[in-house]
C-alpha cells in the first residue's frame, strides 16, 4: 500500500513539474560531428573534441513542486575547457525537435565565438550573442526562435517575489535585446539557468583557472617549466627518504605511475609515492570529473652525455650511430634484435574496424592498376601517328615503333611502415584509447587498404633499451601475405622501453633498400622525439636520426613521418625536412587518416 | 593523339580582365618582366592565379599562351611536332615555341602535374641563356626580351612522388598567393557575379568559416572561384542555401557526413 501511494505521488509530482519534452529529445551523439564542424568553422580550436558535459548545479530557486519532486536542481549547460567542447548529452528543453537541435548548434557557435571570455557572465553572453547574430544571419534567425521558446520556458515574473521578478525581467531583456542589460538586480538566489548562454563562470573557473593544469602546460614550453619548478620545490621540502627514487628502475616507475590517480584539488596531500612519481613526469593530464586519469607522456632522465662510451658491440645485426659532437659515424654501435613474433596466434580484424575497412578498401580499389596506353611500341592495337609522321619526315628507315598498346601498368611501389612501439605510446589520447591502440588500429586499416591496392608493403615495429638492445619486430615482411597470422601479430604489439629512432630507421632502410621497386617509401609512425635511456636524447638523438634519414634518401628511399606529437613542428622539420612529415592533431583520427594520407602521397 | 588543340590558347587581349591586387604583385610582375625574370606563382585552388596572369598579359599588351598541365603532357606538346597533310609532313610549333617566337607570355598552370621531361625544356629558357633548343628540327630559338615564362602550382597537397625540384624552383621569382581579405573578396564576388553586397559579404563569411575547417575536415579550402559560382546562382534567383549546397558544399567533399555538417555551417550563415 505504502509503495503504491509512493508511486502515485511520484507520478503526480512528476506530471505537475514536467517542463521538459522527452518526445522532442535530440541526443548529442546524433549531431556530434555537425556541432564539431560548426564549432571549428566559427573559429573554435580545431584540436578540441566534442563531449557531453555533466549537468551543472545552478543553485537557482526552484518551485515548491520541483523541490518536492527533488528535481531541476541541475541544468545542462555548455562550456569549453582545455580538452573539449562540452555540450549537454541530450536536449529536451523545448517542445520541438528542431528547436532542441538548433539549441545544440547555437551552443556550439556560442562556444566558438565568445569574444569577451573574461567578462562577467551576463556581459560575456550578451557580447557573444551580438557577435554571432551580427555575422551569421542564419544563426540570428534561429536565436530569435530560441529566445521565444526560452522565455516561454522560464518562470513567469508575475508569480515571483518583487526582487526575483526584477531579476528575471532583466534576464529576459538581455535575451530579447542583447547588449542592453549591464547588471542584474541582486537577489538571494542566482537567476534561473539560461539555456541559451554559456555556463556561468564560477562553475568553470575553480581549479583549472587559478592553477595551470599540466595538460595546459604541455602546450607551451614556458608553463611546462614553471610546472616542473613547482615539482622541484616540493621535492626539496620533503624528507630525505625521497632519495629512494633512484633505487627504482625507470620501468617500474612507469608501470605504477601509469595507474596513479592524481587529485588536482588536494595536491598537498598527495600520496608520498605519487609525489615521487609525479616529480619525474613532464606532463600529466588531470582528471577533472573523476573519470579518467593521470598519465605520463614522456620521461627524461638526466644522464651525463659526456660519459657515454662508444665501444663497438658485437652481434649479427649491427648498425652504426652518428655522434654530432665528434662528427663521426661510429660503426657497430647498436645491436638489433630481430623479434619475429612467431608466437602470436592468428586473429581476425577487430569487429569495430570492419566498417572503416570496407570504406578504405573501396577507396583504395581506385589505386589498382588501370589500363594505360603505351605509345611508340613495336606492336599494338592502334597506330601511333606521331612517330609514324616523324619517320616519314626524316625518312629514317630503321625506326618502326608506330603502335599504341594498351596494357595494365602496375604501380611500382614498395612501402615500409615503421611503427614506434616505445613506452610513451602507452599514453592515453581520450575515448578510452591509448596511442598504442591508435597505432594498432592504424596498422590494421593501413594493411587492409593496401592489400587491395596491390602495392607491396611491410610492417615493422621498434623499441629500444639502450644501444645494445634495439628490438625490431617483424609484423609483416615484404614477401609475406597479409592474413590472420599478420593480424595476430599486429594485435599483439605492446609498448615497451624507448625510441632509438636512428638505428631503427637504418635497419628499415636496409630492408627497404633491397626492394627492387621504382618508388620506395619509408613511413615512420611515431608519437615523439628520438630518445633512449642513455645519452641518446635531445640533440644527440635528433642529429643521429637526421643522419639516418639522409643516408636513406641517398639510397633512393623516400622517408615520411606521421606523428601525433603536437610539438613535433619544433624538431621534425630539422629531422625530416619541412614537407616530409605531418602532425595528426587528433590521434584518434590516425587510423582513418593514415591510409588516405598514403593514397594522397602516392597518387 | 595528344596534340590536343584545347590545351593552349593564344589570346591577344583587347580589354583588361578584372583583377584586384592583394599587395604589390602587379608591380613585382612588371619588374620581373622588365628584367627578363621568369615567375612562379604558388597558391591554393581558386585564389586568382590564372586571372592575375591574364590581367598582367593584358596590361603588358603581350599575347598569352596558357597551358593547363596534366600528367600526360610531354615536352613535344610544349615545343611542337611534325604533322601530316596532303602535301606531306610539316612542322607545327607548340605553344611554348609560339610564345618564344612571338615574344608572348607563356603560362604553365599546375606545372607539377606535367611529365618530368617538360621541366628540362623549361630550364634553358628560365636561366640567363633564355634559349629554346628544338631537337626535332635542329633549331635553337633565342627568346626576345618580351618573352616571359610564368608557371604556377598549388603547394597545398603534399605529394611524395610529385613536387617541384629545387633546381627548377630556384630559377623563378616566386609570388605566394593566398585568399583575399574579406572586404576585398566580397568586392571580387560582387564584381564577378553581380550579386548585391549583403549576400556577397555573407558568402565570404561562409567561405572563411569553411576555410577554418579545411585543415581538419576537407581536402582543400574553398577558393574564391567556388564562392563566385554560388554567387552567380544566387544572383540569378537561386535560393542561397541550395546554391551553396550545389556550388560549394558538394564540391568540397563526397562524404555524406561531412556535407551534412557543412550544410549546418551554411545554415548558420543563410537563413531560409
Amino acid at each position: 500500500m505504502e509503495e503504491q501511494v509512493g508511486i502515485a505521488w511520484h507520478k503526480l509530482i512528476n506530471h505537475l513539474t514536467a517542463r521538459n519534452h522527452p518526445e522532442a529529445v535530440v541526443e548529442l551523439s546524433g549531431i556530434t560531428r555537425d556541432a564539431a564542424l560548426l564549432f571549428r568553422a566559427l573559429g573554435g580550436e580545431a584540436g578540441l573534441a566534442v563531449q557531453a558535459g555533466a549537468a551543472t548545479r545552478h543553485g537557482a530557486k526552484r518551485s515548491l513542486l520541483d523541490r518536492l519532486a527533488g528535481r531541476a536542481s541541475k541544468a545542462d549547460l555548455a562550456w569549453v575547457d582545455h580538452e573539449a567542447l562540452r555540450l549537454p548529452a541530450f536536449i529536451d528543453a523545448y517542445p520541438a525537435t528542431a528547436l532542441n537541435r538548433d539549441l545544440y548548434f547555437w551552443l556550439a557557435a556560442l562556444c566558438a565565438v565568445d569574444p569577451e571570455p573574461n567578462q562577467a557572465w551576463l556581459i560575456r553572453n550578451q557580447a557573444a550573442v551580438l557577435a554571432i547574430t551580427h555575422t551569421y544571419p542564419g544563426l540570428a534567425a534561429r536565436y530569435h526562435r530560441l529566445v521565444e521558446a526560452e522565455i516561454a520556458r522560464r518562470p513567469d515574473p508575475r508569480q515571483l517575489p518583487p526582487d526575483e521578478a526584477q531579476q528575471e525581467q532583466a534576464i529576459r531583456n538581455a535575451l530579447l535585446q542583447p547588449g542592453s542589460t549591464l547588471s542584474l538586480p541582486p537577489t538571494r538566489y542566482p537567476p534561473h539557468p539560461v539555456l541559451l548562454w554559456l555556463r556561468p563562470d564560477q562553475a568553470t573557473a575553480a581549479p583549472g583557472r587559478s592553477h595551470p593544469s599540466p595538460e595546459q602546460s604541455s602546450q607551451t614550453a614556458s608553463t611546462l617549466q614553471s610546472d616542473q619548478k613547482r615539482r622541484v620545490a616540493q621535492h626539496e621540502e620533503l624528507p630525505a627518504r625521497q632519495g629512494g627514487l633512484l633505487l627504482f628502475r625507470p620501468e617500474s616507475i612507469f608501470s605504477w605511475t601509469e595507474y596513479a590517480k592524481v587529485e588536482h584539488e588536494t595536491q598537498d596531500n598527495e600520496d608520498q609515492n605519487l609525489a615521487h612519481a609525479a616529480d619525474d613526469l613532464d606532463v600529466i593530464s588531470i582528471a577533472r570529473d573523476h573519470k579518467s586519469i593521470a598519465r605520463k607522456l614522456r620521461m627524461s632522465l638526466d644522464l651525463s652525455a659526456a660519459e657515454h662510451n662508444t665501444r663497438p658491440l658485437s652481434g649479427n645485426s649491427m648498425q652504426p650511430e652518428w655522434d654530432y659532437r665528434t662528427h663521426s659515424l661510429n660503426p657497430n654501435q647498436c645491436r638489433i634484435h630481430h623479434i619475429p613474433m612467431t608466437d602470436a596466434s592468428p586473429c581476425a580484424l577487430p569487429e569495430y574496424l570492419k566498417r572503416d575497412k570496407q570504406r578504405m578498401q573501396r577507396q583504395f580499389s581506385a589505386l589498382q592498376p588501370v589500363r594505360l596506353r603505351f605509345k611508340g611500341q613495336t606492336e599494338g592495337k592502334d597506330i601511333d601517328i606521331e612517330p609514324y609522321i616523324r619517320h616519314v619526315t626524316h625518312r629514317s628507315g630503321t625506326e618502326s615503333r608506330f603502335y599504341i598498346d594498351q596494357r595494365k601498368r602496375e604501380r611500382d611501389l614498395s612501402c615500409l611502415l615503421l611503427a614506434d612501439l616505445s613506452l610513451s605510446t602507452e599514453a592515453w589520447v581520450g575515448e578510452g584509447k591509448r596511442i598504442i591502440d591508435v597505432i594498432r588500429d592504424s596498422l590494421f586499416l593501413f594493411s587492409e587498404a593496401l592489400s587491395v591496392s596491390r602495392d607491396r608493403f611491410a610492417l615493422y615495429g621498434f623499441s629500444s633499451k639502450q644501444r645494445a638492445d634495439i628490438r625490431f619486430q617483424t609484423l609483416k615482411a615484404f614477401d609475406e601475405v597479409y592474413d590472420d597470422v599478420v593480424r595476430g601479430r599486429i594485435q599483439q604489439i605492446n609498448p615497451a622501453y624507448y625510441t632509438r629512432m636512428g638505428a631503427a630507421i637504418r635497419q628499415a632502410s636496409d630492408i627497404l633498400g633491397q626492394q627492387k621497386s621504382r618508388e620506395r617509401l619509408l613511413l615512420l609512425l611515431t608519437d615523439g622525439k628520438p630518445n633512449d635511456a642513455d645519452h641518446y636524447e635531445g640533440r644527440y638523438g635528433i642529429e643521429d636520426t637526421r643522419k639516418a634519414l639522409i643516408s636513406a634518401r641517398q639510397k633512393g628511399l623516400r622517408p615520411f613521418c606521421v606523428t601525433v606529437d603536437q610539438d613535433a613542428h619544433e624538431y621534425l622539420p630539422h629531422i625530416f625536412g619541412k614537407d616530409n612529415f605531418i602532425i595528426i592533431r587528433k590521434p584518434s583520427e590516425l587510423p582513418t587518416r593514415l591510409p588516405l594520407l598514403y593514397a594522397q602521397l602516392t597518387r | 593523339m595528344s596534340a590536343n588543340p584545347t590545351i593552349h590558347t593564344a589570346r591577344l587581349p583587347d580589354d583588361i580582365p578584372f583583377y584586384t591586387p592583394n599587395g604589390d604583385e602587379v608591380t613585382l610582375f612588371e619588374l620581373a618582366y622588365r628584367n627578363c625574370l621568369p615567375i612562379l606563382i604558388k597558391g591554393p585552388t581558386g585564389c586568382g592565379k590564372t586571372r592575375f596572369v591574364e590581367h598582367m598579359a593584358a596590361r603588358l599588351k603581350r599575347p598569352l599562351y596558357t597551358i593547363s598541365c596534366h600528367d600526360d603532357l610531354s615536352a613535344s606538346d610544349l615545343v611542337g611536332r611534325h604533322l601530316i597533310d596532303a602535301s606531306g609532313t610539316y612542322w607545327m610549333d607548340g605553344p611554348l615555341t609560339q610564345a618564344v617566337r612571338h615574344g608572348g607570355i607563356c603560362y604553365l598552370d599546375e606545372v607539377v602535374e606535367a611529365r618530368k621531361d617538360t621541366t628540362v625544356v623549361l630550364h634553358a629558357l628560365s636561366d640567363d641563356r633564355r634559349i629554346l633548343p628544338i631537337e626535332r628540327t635542329g633549331e635553337t630559338l633565342s627568346a626576345p626580351p618580351e618573352f616571359m615564362l610564368v608557371i604556377s602550382y598549388n603547394p597545398g597537397y603534399q605529394h611524395l612522388l610529385k613536387g617541384l625540384k629545387p633546381s627548377t624552383r630556384q630559377r623563378f621569382v616566386s609570388l605566394a598567393f593566398g585568399f583575399p581579405e574579406p572586404a576585398r573578396e566580397a568586392e571580387i564576388v560582387m564584381m564577378e557575379s553581380g550579386i548585391h553586397q549583403a549576400a556577397a559579404k555573407q558568402l565570404v563569411v561562409l567561405a572563411n568559416a569553411l576555410r577554418n575547417v579545411a585543415e581538419h575536415d576537407l581536402e582543400e579550402a574553398p577558393g574564391t572561384r567556388l564562392i563566385v559560382g554560388a554567387a552567380k546562382l544566387i544572383a540569378s534567383g537561386c535560393d542561397p542555401q541550395t546554391a551553396c549546397r550545389v556550388a560549394i558544399v558538394e564540391c568540397l567533399s563526397d562524404e555524406p557526413e561531412i556535407t551534412r555538417a557543412l550544410m549546418v555551417v551554411v545554415q548558420a550563415v543563410f537563413d531560409r
